[in-house]
C-alpha cells in the first residue's frame, strides 16, 4: 500500500475492509434481496386497507369473502416476508461475526510481529484498543446500525414506490412536507452528538477523580482533607449528571419530531387528496392507505439518520484497524536462511547505527541511539555493558537478539548476518532475560513452558536443581504449580527474576542476554540470583547490561557506552588503570558509600 | 435508605420481586421528578388512543363522504385536521416530558447514590481502605452506581405501555366486543413473546460479554508480554491461543444473532397477521352494521401504534437484572458500618517529649503474624531520629501507627500536641496546582507557603516554573521528577505546621546534597519539630541525632549510630548490606 489508509475516503476504506475480511461482503446482494422481501410485510396492511375500502367495504356492498381472500393472500405474504427477514438478519449477523473474527485474528498476528519500536508503552494501549474497542464498534455497527441501514433503507424504498404507484401527486406532497424533517433531524443529531461527547468526556473525567480519591485515600486521611475531597467530588458528580441530562433532553426532542412531521404530512396528504378527489382518479381506499403509508415512510427516518453517525464512527474504526495492518512488521524473515554454526557463538557489530523510527503515529523521532558501533565478542566471553541511561546499552542487547534491525551496518552471530538467520533458529540459540521479566498470570510451569511447550514437570524441576535453586522451589506452596498472579504480582521482584532465569535455562541457549534489575532485592534472593546467574552463564556467550558497578567488576570484559558510542573497552582492571570515565565513576562510588558511614 | 433493606440481596427471589425492591428503594430518592416523567408518559398514552378517534372521524366524516358524494366540507376537514394535529402535538409534548424527566430522575439518583458512597468511603479509616482493592472501589462508585439507577430511565416508558394497553383494551371493548377481544387476546401473547425472547437473548449476550472480557484481558496480557513472546518465538502460539477465545466469542455472538433473527421475524410477522385478522373480523362487523368503516380503520391504526411500544418493552425489562446487580454491589459498601478513626486514640505527650510509644503491637489480621510487637520508645522534642531495619521489619507500619492511620491492637501512642504529619514513601500528588497539593484546600498565608517550600528545598525549582506554585501538575499539566514530587509532598507535610514530622524513606529520591540540605533546614527551622525518618541510605542515617533499630517488629536498639556500630552485630551487618551494591555510582 503506497497511500496510507488514513487518507482513504469512506468507500475505499470499506472496500479495503471487505478485501481483508471477505466474509463481510460475501453474498451481500442476496442478503439485501432477502431484506427487501422481508420489509414487504410492513406494506401488507396499507395495501389491504386500500383494497378493502375500494372493493370490499363500499356502503351497501360489504364483501366479507372478498376481504377474507385478500386476508389469506396477505397472510401468506407476511409469512414469506417474515421468513425472509429472518434469513436476512441471520445472514448479515453471521457474516459480520465471521468477517470481524478474521479481522481480529489478522490483527493479533500482525501486532505480535510488529517491531518493538511499535510496541512501546505509549502505543500498547492503542494496539489493545484496535483489537478490542475498534472491533467492538464494528460489531455494534453490524448488529444495530448495519441492520437498520439494510431494513430501514429497504422499507423506505418499498413504501415510496407504493406511494408513487398509488398517486404520484400525493406522494410528492408527502415527500415535500416531510423533507424538512431531515434537516431538523440533522440539526438535533449534531447537537446530540456534541452533547454525548461532552458527557463521555465528563464521565471519563469523573472516573479519574474517583480513582484519585480512592488511591489517594492514605494521603487524604493523613491530611484530614476528606471533607474537601467530598466537596470537590460533589461538583464533578453534579457536572457529569448535568451533561448527561442535557444530552437526554436533546434526545427527548429527537424521537417525537418524526411523529410531529407525520401528523402534518398526513393532514396535508388528506387535504390534497380531498382536492384531487375521484375526478383526479383517486379512490377513498388509496387515500386512507396513504395515511398508513405516510406513517410507514416516516417511521424509520429518525433511526436512519442516527445510523449515519454510527456509520461514520464504524468507518473510522475500520480505518484505524486497517492502518495497523498496513504498519510494516518487525525484522522480516529471510527468504533463504543460513543455519547458525553449532557450538558457542561469537557476536560482531560492524559499523552499526540505529534510530527508533516510529510508524504507528505521525511523529518522527529519528535521533540516533547508536552511532557506528564496532564490537567483537568472542564465543563464550562474559561481557558487561555499562553507561548512563540513554547511552544505548539496551539497544545493543536488542539488536543482538534481533528484536530490531540496525538502521545502518550489520550484526552477526557466529559469523552469520542476523537478517539471514531463521527466526526460530535464532530463538533456540539466544535468550533475553529482560530487566522487568514479564510473567503470565498462570502457574510457574505455564510460564516455563512458554520457552519449551513440550517439557515434562520433571524436566522443569531438574532445571531448578541445575541452577542450584531447588531449595527455593521447595519453599513455594505448590512448587512449579504455584500461581504467580497477574504480571507475576504474587512473587517479589527478585523471585520473578529467578523464574526468568529458569525460563532462559530451559532453552539451553548458546547466547544469553541479561538486563540486570535495578530494583532492590532481599539478601537471600540476591544470593540465589547470582548463584543461578553464574551457573547459567557457564560455557555461554553472555552479555549483561549492568546497572551496578559490582556486576561490571565481576565480568570478564567491560564496555562503557556514552551517547551511542563505545568510549572505553577492556577488563575491569584495565579500565581502572586507564583512569578514564569508568575509573572515575568507580572511585566516587567506592568513596561515597564508605565516607558517609565514617562521619 | 436504611441499612436494613435487603430487598435485592437474595438471589432466590424472582426477577419481578427483585425489580420491585430495587425500584422502591430508588424511587424514594427523588420521587417528584419521577412523578413528572410518569405524568408525561400518561399524556402520551392518552393521546395515542385519542389520535385514533381523529382517524375514525376523518375517514367517516371527511374522506368517505368526499368520494361518495363528491362534496368537500372545508369546515369539517379543518376541524378534523386541527384536532388530529393538536393531539399529535400534545402526544409529542408528553414524550418530551417523559424522556427529559426520566433522564433527570435517572441521573439525579445516580448523583445521590454516588455521593452517598463517596461520603461513606471517605469516612472509613485507612485500615478499611487497605483491605479493599482500589479498582473494585472505583468500579463501585463510578460504574455500579450508574448501573443501579439505570432502570429508572426506561421505567416511565414501561408505565405508559401498561396504561396504553389498558386504555386501548378498554376502548376497543367499549366500541366493539368481538373485535376488542381479538386485539386484547394478542397483547399478552406479544408481551410474553417479548419477555421470553429478551431473557433468552440476554443469556447469549451475557456469555458473549463474558468471552469478550476474557479476550480483552488475554489481549492485554499478550501485548504486555510481547518481549517474552518475541524472545521465545511464540508469536504463532499466542495468536492461536487468542483465536481460541475469539472463536468462543464469535460462536456466542452467532448464537445470539440466530435467536435474535427468529424473534425479530416473529415480532414483525405476528402483529401483521393479527392486523389482517382484525380487518377480516372488522369487515364482518361492518357488514352487520355494528361499526363504521372509520372505526375499523382507527382500530387498525391504533393497533399499528401499539406494536412499537410492545416490541421494545422486553428490552426495557432487560435492564432490571443489570441494575439489581449494580445496586447490590453499591449496598455492600453502604451496609458496612463506619469503623473507628484511630486518629482519635492518639494521646497528647507531656512537655519535652516529641513522641512516645508504649507496648504498641499491630497485626493486619487475626491469622497473620504481628507486624509490630510490644514497641516502646521515647523521643525528645526537636530531635531528628532515623528508624532503621531490614525490608519487612515493620518500619512503615510503625510510622503509620504514629500518624494515627492504623490502630494498634495493644499499647498507646503519645504525640506532641497530637499533631503529626506523615510523608509516604510513594508521594501521592493530586492533579491540580502545586499550591492545591500543598494547602490541600485550606487557605495558607504566603509566608507559610514560602517557608514550607524552602524547608523542603522545593523553592528553587518551583519558582523556576512559569506559573510558580500555580503550575498545574498531573495528567493535564506538567510532570515532575520523582525527587521533585517527594519535595512537594514534604512541603505539604511541613505546611501542616505539625509538631512531629514522619518521613517514610522520603528523601531517598533526592541526591545526597539535597537530602542533607533538607534535613539541615528542618533541624534549624524556627518551629521546634521532632523529625522521624525511615531510612535505608547510609548518608541519611549519618545525618540523624539518634537511631532506632527495628528487628522483626521490635525495637532491638536505640542510640547514636557510631555506638550501635560498635555494640550491635546485626546493625553492623545491615549497614554493610546497605553499603554493598546500594549506590549505583551515578553510572
Amino acid at each position: 500500500m503506497n497511500e496510507p489508509v488514513s487518507r482513504f475516503g469512506s468507500a475505499r476504506t470499506i472496500g479495503r475492509g471487505m478485501r481483508v475480511a471477505p466474509a463481510l461482503s460475501n453474498g451481500i446482494a442476496l442478503t439485501f434481496l432477502f431484506a427487501f422481501i422481508g420489509t414487504g410485510a410492513r406494506l401488507v396492511i396499507p395495501i389491504l386497507i386500500q383494497q378493502s375500502i375500494d372493493h370490499g367495504l363500499q356502503p351497501g356492498n360489504i364483501r366479507v369473502s372478498y376481504i377474507a381472500v385478500l386476508g389469506l393472500i396477505g397472510s401468506g405474504f407476511v409469512l414469506v416476508s417474515s421468513l425472509s427477514l429472518r434469513v436476512a438478519t441471520k445472514r448479515l449477523g453471521t457474516r459480520a461475526e465471521e468477517g470481524l473474527f478474521t479481522l481480529r485474528i489478522k490483527l493479533f498476528d500482525h501486532i505480535h510481529r510488529l517491531s518493538l519500536a511499535d510496541h512501546n508503552d505509549e502505543k500498547r494501549g492503542a494496539l489493545v484498543s484496535r483489537v478490542t474497542s475498534d472491533i467492538e464498534t464494528l460489531t455494534m455497527f453490524f448488529s444495530w446500525g448495519g441492520l437498520s441501514l439494510l431494513l430501514d433503507g429497504s422499507q423506505m424504498i418499498a413504501v415510496a414506490s407504493v406511494m408513487l404507484a398509488y398517486d404520484w401527486r400525493l406522494a410528492l406532497v408527502a415527500f415535500a412536507v416531510s423533507a424538512p424533517l431531515v434537516l431538523v433531524l440533522r440539526l438535533v443529531q449534531s447537537r446530540l452528538v456534541y452533547a454525548h461527547n461532552i458527557s463521555r468526556e465528563r464521565n471519563a473525567q469523573l472516573l479519574g477523580v474517583f480513582s484519585e480519591m480512592v488511591s489517594g485515600a492514605e494521603t487524604l486521611h493523613a491530611y484530614k482533607a476528606t471533607d474537601l475531597m467530598i466537596t470537590s467530588v460533589a461538583k464533578d458528580v453534579r457536572n457529569r449528571g448535568d451533561s448527561n441530562i442535557r444530552a437526554g433532553i436533546i434526545g427527548a426532542f429527537l424521537f417525537p419530531s418524526g411523529e410531529v412531521f407525520a401528523v402534518f404530512t398526513v393532514m396535508a396528504v388528506v387535504g390534497a387528496g380531498l382536492l384531487i378527489g375521484p375526478a383526479g382518479g383517486l379512490t377513498a381506499g388509496a387515500l386512507v392507505g396513504f395515511v398508513f403509508l405516510t406513517y410507514r415512510f416516516l417511521e424509520p427516518i429518525a433511526e436512519f439518520t442516527e445510523v449515519i453517525d454510527q456509520t461514520q464512527s464504524a468507518v473510522a474504526s475500520l480505518r484505524r484497524v486497517l492502518g495497523v495492518l498496513d504498519t510494516p512488521i518487525g525484522p522480516p524473515q529471510p527468504s533463504h536462511p543460513i543455519a547458525l554454526p553449532a557450538g558457542v557463538l561469537s557476536i560482531d557489530f560492524v559499523d552499526v547505527s540505529f534510530a527508533y523510527g516510529s510508524r504507528l503515529d505521525e511523529v518522527d523521532d529519528d535521533t540516533p541511539v547508536l552511532n557506528s558501533i564496532n564490537l567483537h565478542i568472542p564465543g563464550g566471553q562474559h561481557i558487561a555493558l555499562v553507561g548512563p541511561s540513554g547511552s544505548g546499552k539496551t539497544t545493543v542487547a536488542r539488536l543482538i537478539a534481533r528484536l530490531a534491525d540496525p538502521t545502518v551496518g550489520s550484526v552477526m552471530l557466529g559469523g552469520v548476518a542476523l537478517h539471514r538467520v531463521d527466526n526460530s533458529d535464532l530463538r533456540r540459540r539466544l535468550i533475553v532475560v529482560p530487566q522487568e521479566p514479564f510473567l503470565f498470570a498462570d502457574t510457574i510451569a505455564y510460564n516455563l513452558r512458554f520457552a519449551a511447550p513440550d517439557a515434562t514437570d520433571n524436566e522443569l524441576t531438574n532445571v531448578f536443581s541445575d541452577l542450584e535453586i531447588e531449595d527455593w522451589l521447595e519453599s513455594l506452596p505448590h512448587g512449579i504449580n504455584t500461581n504467580v498472579g497477574q504480571r507475576g504480582g504474587s512473587l517479589s521482584a527478585g523471585e520473578r527474576q529467578l523464574i526468568a532465569l529458569v525460563r532462559a535455562a530451559v532453552v539451553r541457549p548458546d547466547v544469553l542476554i541479561l538486563d540486570e534489575a535495578t530494583s532492590s532485592v532481599d539478601a537471600l534472593t540476591e544470593v540465589r540470583i547470582s548463584k543461578a546467574l553464574s551457573k547459567l552463564a557457564q560455557g555461554r556467550t553472555t552479555v549483561s547490561i549492568a546497572h551496578r558497578l559490582s556486576t561490571a567488576a565481576r565480568a570478564e570484559r567491560v564496555v562503557l557506552l556514552e551517547q551511542g558510542r563505545i568510549v572505553e573497552d577492556g577488563s575491569h582492571e584495565q579500565l581502572l588503570a586507564l583512569k578514564g570515565q569508568y575509573a572515575k565513576q568507580y572511585e566516587t562510588w567506592v568513596t561515597s558509600t564508605q565516607s558517609n558511614l565514617g562521619s | 435508605m436504611s441499612h436494613t433493606e435487603t430487598a435485592v440481596q437474595s438471589p432466590s427471589k424472582s426477577r419481578l420481586r427483585v425489580g420491585y425492591g430495587l425500584v422502591r428503594d430508588l424511587l424514594k430518592i427523588h420521587p417528584k421528578i419521577f412523578a413528572i416523567a410518569v405524568a408525561g408518559a400518561s399524556v402520551y398514552a392518552v393521546c395515542t388512543v385519542a389520535s385514533s378517534f381523529g382517524v375514525a372521524y376523518l375517514v367517516d366524516h371527511v374522506i368517505l363522504p368526499r368520494f361518495e358524494t363528491g362534496k368537500i366540507d372545508a369546515g369539517v376537514y379543518l376541524v378534523g385536521a386541527a384536532i388530529v394535529i393538536c393531539i399529535g402535538l400534545l402526544r409529542a409534548f408528553g414524550v418530551v416530558i417523559r424522556r427529559s424527566f426520566a433522564g433527570i430522575s435517572n441521573w439525579r439518583t445516580v448523583e445521590s447514590i454516588s455521593m452517598q458512597l463517596v461520603r461513606h468511603i471517605m469516612s472509613q479509616p485507612l485500615f478499611w481502605h487497605k483491605r479493599k482493592m482500589t479498582g473494585d472501589l472505583v468500579a463501585r462508585v463510578g460504574v455500579d452506581s450508574d448501573a443501579a439507577a439505570e432502570v429508572l430511565g426506561p421505567l416511565p416508558f414501561s408505565t405508559s405501555v401498561v396504561l396504553l394497553v389498558f386504555l386501548t383494551g378498554g376502548w376497543l371493548l367499549i366500541v366493539d366486543v368481538p373485535l376488542g377481544l381479538v386485539a386484547i387476546s394478542v397483547i399478552p401473547i406479544l408481551l410474553v413473546l417479548n419477555v421470553g425472547y429478551q431473557r433468552r437473548i440476554d443469556k447469549h449476550y451475557d456469555t458473549a460479554q463474558h468471552e469478550l472480557g476474557s479476550l480483552s484481558s488475554a489481549v492485554h496480557e499478550s501485548f504486555d508480554g510481547v518481549m517474552v513472546v518475541k524472545a521465545f518465538g511464540a508469536e504463532d502460539r499466542e495468536t492461536r491461543r487468542l483465536s481460541v477465545i475469539s472463536t468462543r466469542l464469535k460462536e456466542a455472538r452467532i448464537r445470539a444473532v440466530s435467536a435474535r433473527s427468529t424473534f425479530e421475524a416473529l415480532l414483525d410477522g405476528v402483529p401483521s397477521l393479527v392486523n389482517i385478522l382484525l380487518l377480516v373480523v372488522g369487515a364482518m362487523r361492518v357488514d352487520s352494521n355494528s361499526m363504521s368503516v372509520g372505526e375499523l380503520t382507527s382500530f387498525i391504526y391504533l393497533f399499528t401504534l401499539l406494536i412499537f411500544p410492545l416490541r421494545i418493552i422486553g428490552y426495557v425489562l432487560s435492564s432490571v437484572p443489570h441494575s439489581a446487580s449494580g445496586y447490590k454491589r453499591v449496598r455492600e459498601i453502604l451496609d458496612e458500618s463506619v469503623e473507628l478513626d484511630p486518629q482519635t486514640l492518639i494521646l497528647e505527650s507531656s512537655a519535652n517529649c516529641g513522641v512516645r510509644l508504649e507496648g504498641v503491637s499491630f497485626g493486619f489480621g487475626k491469622d497473620l503474624p504481628d507486624v509490630l510487637n510490644d514497641v516502646t520508645f521515647e523521643i525528645a522534642v526537636g530531635k531528628t531520629v532515623v528508624i532503621v531495619g531490614a525490608t519487612g521489619s515493620g518500619k512503615s507500619t510503625l510510622l503509620s501507627v504514629m500518624a494515627g492511620l492504623l490502630q494498634p491492637n495493644h499499647g498507646n501512642v503519645w504525640i506532641a500536641n497530637r499533631s503529626a504529619a506523615i510523608v509516604f514513601q510513594e508521594p501521592f500528588l493530586f492533579s491540580g496546582t502545586i499550591r492545591h497539593n500543598i494547602d490541600m484546600g485550606r487557605a495558607l498565608s504566603d509566608s507559610v507557603m514560602h517557608d514550607s517550600l524552602y524547608l523542603a528545598a522545593a523553592d528553587e525549582f518551583v519558582s523556576a516554573l512559569d506559573d510558580g506554585v500555580n503550575t498545574v501538575i498531573g495528567e493535564r499539566g506538567i510532570s515532575l521528577s520523582g525527587g521533585q514530587r517527594q519535595r512537594i509532598s514534604l512541603a505539604r507535610a511541613i505546611a501542616q505546621q505539625s509538631s512531629v514530622l514522619l518521613l517514610d524513606d522520603t528523601t531517598s529520591a533526592l541526591d545526597t546534597v539535597t537530602e542533607s540540605l533538607v534535613i539541615d533546614r528542618l533541624r534549624h527551622s524556627k518551629n521546634i519539630v521532632t523529625t522521624i525518618i525511615v531510612a535505608s541510605r547510609p548518608s541519611t542515617i549519618a545525618l540523624a541525632d539518634e537511631v532506632i533499630f527495628i528487628e522483626n517488629g521490635q525495637v532491638s536498639d536505640q542510640g547514636i549510630h557510631a555506638n550501635l556500630m560498635v555494640r550491635n552485630e546485626n546493625y553492623r551487618l545491615l549497614m554493610q548490606s546497605f553499603e554493598h551494591d546500594r549506590e549505583q555510582g551515578g553510572l
